[in-house]
């Protein structure tokens, strides 16, 4: 059940990868066509202020897709060099950790969108977006990072007390590193 | 402080908890444990007013634009090319190796992903030409480092960011001893090879025809590399928009290639969200600890550390370099880098030297820890891509090069206009 669970939620993500990356291809292009503007002295104006709001974005729903593909770095000096079950053991561990942090941050991000809400904050900028229009999809960007931490963490510690650590590895591991780039 | 820092950080590490969280609780340590005010309250404004950065989008672009190029084939053309061009030199192949990855550096922001190119394009040609495995693989992981070096380079816009320095100044610091760094590569290949005759496989001479039509496929890399480079220079489009003009003009190579197809582009796509998040859970959970060390006043106590030191600013730097080397044998690039800045980069500064040599000094010593047992990403690729041989090989293969980056390392150093001379020339 937890696999299934683990499967669903791959390719739900993969899903909004693929949202995300053709959103940053857009950004591109967006920021291509301002460029070429420039240069026959007119301007779509603007431009800065999407492509910041397209990273923020980006940034927090693309985490999740990363986190299920065991794309976020991991040190794995000592990890490496314990057995299936201790391995087990810091991987969940490393994922309450991971569900913990995540967690907090999508708490204290919402002050963040409040204070906009309330006050019906615009940017300081020519644009003048109201903050809201962007916050709201970030935000929930964080607190679907959160719900899936945390459910990929609950998978993971049911594998282990039903003594099934060795399958943990596929999705809480840490393996993947070689193919991360950077 | 410093010390509750360096060894949490080091602990939390070594429970291979992921490093982008574990500079999230660091942080979290500073506030409870050094400030006499709640920082965590900051949190979130912190968060977003990271993420909300039109400088950092570059990053998901100039990654976009490294995983059209390979995806695309482009790779392998231009090493065919290279080779036609740098064979007849004593070490043959070994220099497309290095050659090939100079140029992806150019184009590429990352390592990583040069390396896995000029891997996966070189590997199989070693094992026909009688190479020998060690030289030949430490030679693609070494010139694969050379992606962080020479602009673009994700890393120093990463620097830049996070130091409030200029980026398309970095850019043009990195260039001389990116190049430099290349060549003295070469050098070295040549040099062994010249030693020892065996380890350098068969030299090999191509017509002149032959290398002129091969220049046919190098001449994309180098329009990408010129449009992208001279966009920012003219003036035309800050690193940020360069970094769009640069995913424009590799998609129109993909398309002239051939290269492109729908499943090549999911691919590409979801590649560069996986590394884009990957990259900037570190640089949020760095800024957060920045923010929590400043404020709680981690300049103030630096300044008395290193007074009570009592180091002079030469042998500050020399200590740096020492930890560099030490830590990254242990730790990745990308992450050794941030979360050495907020304790490094205003201890070194506090000395006098400057921002932007510093950025490149410490891209060699990070190229360093790319290809240091054990963490060594660059090495791992390079194994990963070979069929047989052990890790051993691969490291003692990349050890003269090493020694290479490291009396680079000391070059810039004893002359900072190494660095310093482009950004200045052209200020």
């Amino acid at each position: 059940m937890e696999l299934t669970m683990i499967e669903t939620l791959r390719k739900l993500n993969k899903g909004v990868a693929l949202v995300v990356g053709f959103g940053l291809l857009a950004c591109a292009g967006f920021v291509l066509t301002d460029i070429i503007m420039r240069q026959i002295g007119t301007s779509l104006g603007g431009t800065e202020e999407i492509a910041g709001y397209a990273m923020a974005l980006a940034t927090s729903w693309g985490m999740s897709y990363t986190l299920l593909e065991l794309g976020h770095v991991r040190i794995d000096l000592l990890r490496s060099r314990a057995g299936a079950f201790k391995r087990a053991l810091f991987d969940v561990f490393s994922m309450i950790v991971v569900s913990g942090v995540i967690i907090t941050i999508a708490i204290k991000a919402w002050p963040v969108v409040e204070r906009s809400l309330t006050n019906g904050s615009r940017a300081n900028t020519p644009l003048e977006t109201p903050l809201i229009w962007v916050q709201a999809p970030w935000f929930a960007g964080w607190i679907w990072f959160a719900l899936m931490s945390t459910l990929t963490t609950l998978a993971a510690l049911s594998l282990l007390l039903k003594r099934r650590h060795a399958e943990t590895e596929s999705f809480v591991g840490a393996f993947a590193e070689q193919d991360t780039l950077q | 402080m410093i010390t509750y820092v360096s060894v949490g950080l080091l602990g939390l590490l070594t429970l291979s908890i992921p490093v982008g969280i574990v500079l999230f609780l660091l942080g979290f340590g500073v506030d409870t444990f050094f400030s006499s005010f709640p920082l965590t309250r900051g949190l979130g404004n912190m968060v977003w007013s990271s993420s909300n950065s039109a400088t950092l989008i570059a990053i998901p672009f100039f990654v976009l634009l490294g995983e059209i190029l390979v995806r695309s084939g482009v790779a392998t053309r231009t090493y065919a090319a290279l080779d036609r061009w740098v064979s007849w030199l004593p070490g043959g192949l070994v220099h497309a190796n290095v050659a090939t990855a100079t140029m992806f550096s150019a184009t590429s922001g990352s390592s990583v992903a040069t390396a896995a190119t000029v891997a996966t394009v070189a590997m199989p040609q070693a094992e026909k030409l009688g190479y020998d495995p060690k030289l030949f693989s430490g030679a693609i992981a070494a010139g694969g480092t050379l992606g962080i070096m020479i602009p673009p380079s994700i890393n120093l816009i990463v620097y830049g960011f996070l130091t409030q320095s200029s980026i398309p100044q970095l850019f043009l610091a990195g260039l001389i001893p990116g190049i430099a760094l290349a060549i003295a590569f070469m050098a070295v290949t040549a040099l062994i090879c010249t030693i020892r005759p065996d380890l350098g496989g068969t030299r090999r001479t191509f017509p002149f025809s032959l290398m002129l039509r091969a220049l046919i496929d190098l001449v994309p890399i180098l329009i990408l590399f010129g449009l992208i480079v001279g966009s920012i220079y003219a003036g035309w489009a800050t690193p940020t928009e360069a970094a769009a003009v640069g995913v424009a003009g590799a998609l129109v190579i993909a398309l002239a290639f051939g290269g492109v197809s729908l499943s090549m582009l999911t691919q590409s796509l979801t590649g560069t969200v996986k590394i884009t998040s990957m990259i900037m859970l570190i640089v949020i959970g760095a800024s957060f600890l920045n923010f929590t060390l400043a404020s709680a006043g981690l300049g103030r106590e630096l300044t008395e550390f290193m007074t009570g030191l009592g180091l002079t600013p030469l042998k500050t730097i020399l200590v740096v370099v020492v930890l560099y080397i030490v830590l990254g044998f242990f730790i990745e690039t990308l992450s050794l880098m941030v979360v050495t800045i907020p304790i490094i980069v205003p201890l070194v500064l506090a000395q006098g030297y400057d921002v932007i040599w510093f950025g490149i000094l410490m891209i060699v010593l990070i190229e360093m820890a790319l290809i240091t047992p054990p963490v060594g990403l660059n090495l791992y690729v390079v194994q990963g891509a070979r069929k047989s041989g052990s890790l051993n090989e691969v490291m003692l293969g990349a050890l003269p090069y090493c020694l290479t980056m490291l009396a680079m390392a000391f070059a810039l150093i004893a002359f900072p206009s190494i660095a310093l001379f482009l950004p200045n020339a052209l200020q």
